[in-house]
């Protein structure tokens, strides 16, 4: 039993990670990798509530805001001079990320940065103890994936936004603005990652470069999934059992690459990944 | 609809003017120098061998493609420069030729992308369903499971739903039946006749082209090599310009 | 016609002029200035700057890979790391005799060179993707280190290894080793890169398909490249541990790897001496500033890197280009090689036997049936034309013909021997040549480099040099001076017009000699003018070598003057094959292009 949770709520995490990445490619096709360094944004947003005396819980708000509107100025800036060299679109958001890691040393020292938990202690499931914030962090997963694939399915932006995954240069000619849903899906991305790095304030400390590790996996998640949301899922539930499996009965170590070496020979036979295999 | 219905904006019918446009890709021009006009409520053929210019004049047009030289207006307003966005809120519809649907998503979906706002869906809906009624009861099949005419009738029915001034439509009769061919030809020609709309026609099909249009043209190697009415016995001099 | 003399050469037959010695010059008085460097520099510049050479040599391994074959790639660091602590861990159990010295060098860059290899063959398969390199690339460093975490005593995990006998240097002698490192790796790289084999790689980055379609294994070089430049890496790291008698899991890491790509990207990607000297700039520059800024240095770095991508793509090397080209230099017509002809294949006497059978072949995408029922045979000398309305189904067809791994149900054979399987490049060697709609050429070398690379499947390519001749088949020749292009041997083919192009990769698919040749539009977009050379190029290769021609073509004037055949497809079906004139004068044919033509 407690495996399974295990599994679930390192699935939830890993999902609520690469979730604002995935947006991101799924639309723009472009690699942020800087996603790391909205992470840390969305952290440092929740050590600021905290300093400020406010309640925790509102950093989820305050980081998504945040992290959304910086996101704009990145697109606008640094991602849009670089559609059509997708390449050294990994490598300049590369950049913005030491950048921005370099600001939040200097702002905040390169300490680590403790945050108040936003819920502790254990609650029992079916007979076993279990960490309470872990069973957040996997209902946060559902309600963020439930929120976007709403979105997605049920909005006009949504609307705008598949049609430019599936078919850009038809969404264009119909009409639709790609620039401005490109803009707008950069933003969105962005503060979900940020508010993925709040959600993350509990299970890992925060210091100026605790983004960085997540990125790997993150993106490595969001190649197998190649822009779809369900094959994320899919993803996060396969691969974070994978990790959790080997972590428990082979070594810790081989389970904290699992899902690198998994991801890179899923793509090596199914260059799609999970979408549509 | 009576005749005085039909205009019911005079000066604003889709009146499309093209001077000397000249477009293409890369190194490339692939139309050099075309030159027509398109006057409101009338529907013009544009015919010609494949790799002439058809497609790239009519991306042209709607913005897709950078212009490098000439004019272009609609209803006397210069549209270059104005993203495809734009020019459709200018009521500029489009049928493309090349992966022109969405397969992977519903028929209603493909059809509300037309549209600016979900509010003018109901209507827009009621009025294609008039011309096209088997999409009424499949609007939530995804576009991809219809049989060949029925997505070319699905692309027309999406040009149609903003009620478009200028309709631009793309080889609509590729690799069709006749009786397929048949519809689309009479939705085309009420279509005029109740909003009075202005049609680019890019064809391959001379007897279609032939059938609707009031006028055709033939594009040859990126320039307008002839042109003439549409009338029957203009059927042998057209077949020259696109035969063996 | 093909009795005239060749097309004159503008190049001198003797080639050893300055620019070829420029590399060995530049060399030697860096290598000389180098080794007295450490008589005037104090004790911390000698050691950072010995660090910064050594990282000089990975920057040269990036810049190959990346700049030049176009794999951006992060993994550099872990074949680097693997080197350093392949020598650290020999050195550390059997001590630093001369015979454990020489076995810890040569598993320093063999082993990573075995790994390297693995990746590249992970890394670079038929239809493989740029972008997936990079994530195998990003792979490879992360569990390099999580291996050497989880190495334990043998690794020291976190903490690295130290105290492991190193090579009886003082710090002047390490600096001297890196230099001569450095310089020998950089002289090797730039010969390479200037070498015709080197254009190979820049080839490959440009347009990976024209390569395949002129017989060349693209994805073999690059799995060749992979591995011979990550026993580079390895050789670095060997200096590099004996130099700094101390290897951490960081060396083989990410981050190291991304910083390595930052150096090469602000130094001047594809320019070796550009990201050798960003790096050892850099580095330098960062050892002394980081000490009292370092947040500061970092953020410079950053800020630094990200406009550099943005607005100055050529990095560092971009601005001192520029400075250079307000200097007047020397023509580039001056590097081209000679013109010869090679002696002629024996002609393909026209007989009944076909050279290319096709039989019930159909093809579908899905549900959509693209292709059904084709049978078709095309004989020594014939040129046929595939005409037929949009959607036909002629370009799938060539595509077919050209790729046996396109699935497809039916057979199709070239002198008797099936295709299917086949990948462009062994079809190609069996005697097809394509030549495809958008003129596919490579557009950052010149005309005689582009010509050179389509000999390469049979002359091989040379790993050093510069060819002094090109020798290409007179009909290669001939189609060169029809159409003007051997005046312009030396020019870019970045600068070539839209016919120049066509003609330079008619000119390349004929000289792979080939026995049959499919040409998809090759008159789209020509001038009236350019169209009549081409067809009479085309008519002189069928009629007087018995080169089998199939052609796609919307031209249909052009189509009635040359064919000696017409093949009418409609739907996906060859709905009639005969004649000109039986075509031309078809009913069926007038229905089709009418628009009718229906089941």
């Amino acid at each position: 039993m407690l495996l399974i949770l295990d599994i679930m709520t390192t699935a939830a995490i890993l999902f609520v990670v690469a979730i604002g990445l995935l947006a991101i490619f799924g639309v723009l096709k472009i690699i942020n990798f800087a996603h790391g360094a909205w992470l840390t944004i969305g952290a440092y947003c929740a050590v600021v509530t905290a300093q400020l005396g406010f309640n925790p819980w509102l950093a989820l708000p305050l980081a998504f805001l945040v992290g959304g509107a910086l996101g704009g100025l990145a697109e606008l800036f640094i991602i849009r001079p670089l559609y059509r060299r997708p390449l050294d679109a990994i490598l300049a958001t590369w950049g913005l990320g030491i950048v921005i890691g370099q600001l939040i040393t200097l702002g905040f020292g390169r300490d680590v940065q403790f945050t108040p938990n936003l819920l502790s202690g254990t609650v029992t499931v079916l007979g076993t103890d279990y960490s309470a914030y872990r069973l957040v962090a996997l209902a946060a997963a559902l309600v963020i994936g439930v929120a976007f694939a709403a979105t997605m399915e049920g909005t006009r932006l949504g609307l705008s936004a598949r049609a430019v995954i599936m078919n850009e240069t038809l969404a264009r000619g119909l009409g639709i603005d790609t620039a401005r849903v490109r803009l707008i899906t950069f933003m969105i991305g962005a503060g979900l990652a940020a508010l993925a790095g709040v959600l993350l304030t509990p299970l890992t400390s925060v210091d100026p470069t605790m983004g960085v590790g997540w990125l790997i996996g993150a993106f490595m998640l969001v190649m197998v999934a190649n822009g779809s949301l369900l094959a994320l899922a899919i993803a996060c539930l396969l691969f974070g059992a994978a990790q959790v499996l080997i972590s428990t009965f082979v070594s810790p170590i081989l389970g904290s690459i699992a899902i690198a070496i998994l991801a890179a020979l899923v793509l090596r036979v199914s260059p799609k990944g999970f979408a549509r295999a | 609809m009576t005749e005085a219905a039909r205009r019911l904006e005079p000066g604003m019918g889709g009146e499309l003017e093209l001077r000397d446009v000249v477009s293409g890709y890369g190194a490339i021009s692939v139309v050099k120098g075309v030159s027509l006009h398109v006057g409101p409520g009338e529907i013009v053929a544009l015919l010609g061998k494949n790799g002439m210019g058809k497609t790239t004049t009519l991306k042209t047009i709607l913005g897709m493609i950078g212009l490098r030289g000439g004019a272009i207006s609609v209803d006397s307003v210069s549209v270059v420069g104005l993203a495809p966005s734009k020019l459709a809120a200018l009521g500029v519809g489009y049928a493309p030729q090349e992966q022109p649907l969405f397969q992977d998503m519903s028929i209603r979906d493909n059809l509300r992308l037309a549209i600016a706002s979900d509010r003018q869906l109901p209507a827009a809906l009621e009025s294609v369903f008039g011309y096209f009624p088997f999409l009424k009861d499949r609007l939530a099949q995804h576009a991809g499971t219809l049989s060949g005419g029925e997505q070319k009738m699905l692309i027309l029915a999406r040009a149609l739903m903003l009620r478009p001034r200028l309709l631009l439509i793309d080889e609509i009769t590729e690799g069709l039946q006749p009786s397929v061919i048949d519809k689309i030809a009479s939705v085309l020609l009420n279509e005029r006749k109740k909003s009075g709309v202005t049609i680019l026609l890019v064809e391959q099909n001379l007897d279609f082209a032939l059938k609707v249009a009031d006028r055709w043209a033939v594009l040859k190697l990126g320039q307008i090599d002839d042109e003439g009415p549409a009338e029957p016995n203009e059927r042998e001099r057209v077949l020259r310009h696109l035969s063996v | 016609m093909r009795n005239d003399a060749p097309a004159l050469a503008t190049a001198a037959p003797g080639r050893w002029r300055l620019s070829s010695a420029a590399p060995i010059l530049v060399a030697a008085l860096a290598a000389a200035a180098l080794w007295v460097a450490p008589s005037v520099l104090d004790p911390f510049a000698t050691n950072v700057l010995t660090r910064s050479m050594i990282y000089a040599v990975l920057a040269v391994t990036v810049d190959l890979l990346w700049g030049f074959m176009g794999a951006l790639t992060f993994g550099q660091a872990a074949f680097f790391g693997i080197g350093a602590y392949a020598a650290a861990m020999l050195l550390g159990q059997y001590g630093g005799a001369p015979q454990w010295m020489a076995a810890a060098l040569g598993l320093a860059v063999a082993v990573p060179a075995a790994l390297g290899l693995a990746v590249g063959w992970l890394s670079f398969y038929h239809r493989s993707t740029a972008l997936y390199a990079s994530v195998v690339s990003l792979v490879v460093p992360i569990v390099v280190v999580q291996l050497i975490y989880s190495g334990g005593e043998w690794t020291g995990s976190s903490s690295g290894l130290v105290g492991f006998d190193v090579l009886p240097f003082e710090i002047e002698g390490y600096f001297r080793l890196a230099a001569i490192v450095m310089v020998a790796v950089t002289l090797a790289a730039w010969v390479f890169a200037r070498s015709d084999a080197g254009r190979a790689l820049v080839a490959v980055r440009d347009n990976d398909a024209r390569c395949a379609y002129l017989g060349l294994d693209p994805k073999r070089l690059q799995v060749v490249m992979t591995t011979v430049l990550a026993g580079v890496a390895g050789l670095a790291g060997f200096v590099f541990a004996n130099a700094s008698g101390v290897v951490a899991p960081e060396n083989a890491g990410f981050l190291f790897g991304t910083e390595l790509v930052i150096w090469v990207a602000l130094g001047g990607r594809g320019t070796l001496l550009g990201p050798v000297l960003g790096t050892i700039g850099i580095d330098y520059l960062g050892a002394n500033l980081s000490g009292d800024l370092p947040f500061l240095w970092q953020l410079l770095l950053g800020a630094t890197f990200v406009a550099v991508i943005i607005l100055l793509p050529g990095g560092l090397a971009e601005i001192a280009k520029r400075a250079f080209a307000v200097l007047p230099s020397k023509g580039a017509e001056e590097t081209a090689p000679r013109l010869v002809a090679r002696p002629p294949k024996p002609i393909q006497v026209a007989s009944e036997h076909p050279l290319l059978t096709v039989s019930g072949l159909a093809k579908s995408y899905g549900s959509l049936k693209v292709l059904e029922n084709i049978d078709l045979a095309i004989r020594p000398g014939e040129l046929v034309s595939l005409v037929g309305p949009n959607g036909a189904g002629k370009t799938t067809l060539m595509r077919c013909l050209s790729d046996g791994t396109e699935p497809i149900s039916g057979a199709i054979t070239v002198d008797g021997a099936p295709i299917a399987g086949l990948a462009p490049d062994r079809i190609v060697a069996l005697g097809v040549g394509r030549k495809f709609q958008v003129a596919s050429v490579f557009e950052s070398l010149t005309v005689a480099e582009c010509l050179l690379l389509a000999r390469a499947s049979q002359d091989g390519l040379s790993l050093v040099g510069q060819a002094g001749t090109l020798s290409l088949p007179q009909a290669a020749l001939d189609v060169m001076r029809m159409t003007g292009l051997d005046r312009l041997l030396g020019t870019s083919v970045r600068l070539l017009s839209h016919g120049q192009k066509q003609a330079l990769e008619l000119s390349m698919v004929v000289a792979l000699e080939p026995r049959i040749i499919l040409l998809d539009e090759p008159t789209a977009g020509l001038t009236k003018a350019e169209r009549t050379t081409i067809g009479t190029v085309l008519k002189t290769l069928t009629s007087d070598l018995g080169i089998a021609a199939v052609l796609v073509e919307h031209d249909l004037d052009f189509v009635r003057e040359i064919s000696s055949r017409i093949v009418v497809l409609h739907q996906g079906r060859l709905v009639l094959d005969g004649t000109v004139d039986e075509v031309v004068g078809s009913e069926l044919v007038k229905t089709i292009y009418s628009g009718g033509g229906h089941d």
